[in-house]
């Protein structure tokens, strides 16, 4: 497909679905659609791999520690609440 | 014609047997819920917040509030999934108006290439190459960077989704929404952020 084509409707189909994709949250036939499309549809498959790999990164974000002196002062804090009476 | 009842089936999760423990009254053994989830909800915080005095008031609300309420807990849903509905609660009564991160729609049609040099010819090396060659600090900042930049809506779903790891319908429990809005709202911030990276790829 020509760069001059990639306005096509179905290719703006697919995008929508790229992520449910990714998610394997499509059934059978829509993902052999995309399957099939992106096999011949380079932009497509371009905005599919980074999308994958955005993804991916996304998985990888770091925790920061939780400050100590916030860690014990929430337990002090909690130990002096009342104590609720168990479920009945 | 009577509805049919619904099964009042308690979700026994990993964190059932604490909880059942605290609700019979040992309640020294709360310190060790929030043991399991205090580094969780800060970063939850933090993400949603920013600031780090923001995100450790909306732990602590959060757990307040979860010791106030657990004995009204009931098992319909996974404890951590309740949890994260309180937290998530607590960071959008913090809302602060954020420069970094405007409240606004991320429409479909800005992701999408609108001219012919927008339209790629060629996988990245960003998306190609394996991601432990890929991955440093400034990288791992900059994505931290680009999710507080997303707006908070599209935000809370990404996070939920791909950081802390909760299923679209969990993540739609969590916020009260339903499916399809979780799935739009995350493909979009997924887009937000591809073209943050992007542009951080192109211009390094």
């Amino acid at each position: 497909m020509s760069k001059d084509e990639h306005d096509h409707k179905h290719c703006l189909e697919l995008f929508e679905k790229l992520s449910e994709y990714l998610d394997n949250e499509l059934d059978e036939v829509a993902c052999k659609d995309i399957e099939k499309h992106i096999k011949d549809c380079v932009p497509c498959f371009v905005c599919l791999q980074t999308l994958k790999r955005t993804v991916d990164l996304c998985k990888q974000a770091e925790n920061r520690p939780i400050p100590e002196d916030f860690s014990k002062k929430l337990r002090e804090v909690i130990q002096s609440m009342p104590k609720n009476p168990p479920a009945g | 014609m009577t509805a049919p009842k619904r099964a009042n089936r308690k979700i026994k999760d990993k964190d059932y047997e604490l909880i059942q423990a605290i609700n019979s009254g040992q309640f020294d053994r709360f310190p060790d819920l929030v043991k399991r989830y205090e580094q969780k909800l800060y970063n939850f915080g933090l993400r949603m917040c920013r600031d780090a005095a923001d995100a450790e008031d909306t732990v602590q609300e959060t757990f307040l509030n979860v010791f106030r309420y657990l004995k009204d807990f009931r098992y319909e849903t996974k404890f951590k999934n309740w949890l994260y509905r309180v937290a998530a609660s607590s960071c959008l009564k913090k809302r602060r108006k954020s420069k970094f991160a405007p409240d606004r729609e991320l429409s479909l049609d800005e992701f999408f290439p609108q001219d012919e040099a927008e339209v790629p010819d060629q996988v990245p090396e960003w998306a190609l190459m394996p991601l432990e060659k890929l991955l440093n600090i400034e990288l791992l900042d900059k994505i931290n960077e680009a999710i507080f930049t997303l707006p908070e809506k599209y935000r809370l779903v990404i996070v939920l989704r791909d950081i802390e790891g909760f299923s679209t319908a969990e993540t739609a429990q969590i916020l009260n929404l339903s499916d399809a809005n979780v799935k739009v709202r995350l493909h979009r911030a997924r887009l937000f952020l591809r073209d943050n990276l992007k542009g951080y790829f192109e211009n390094e």
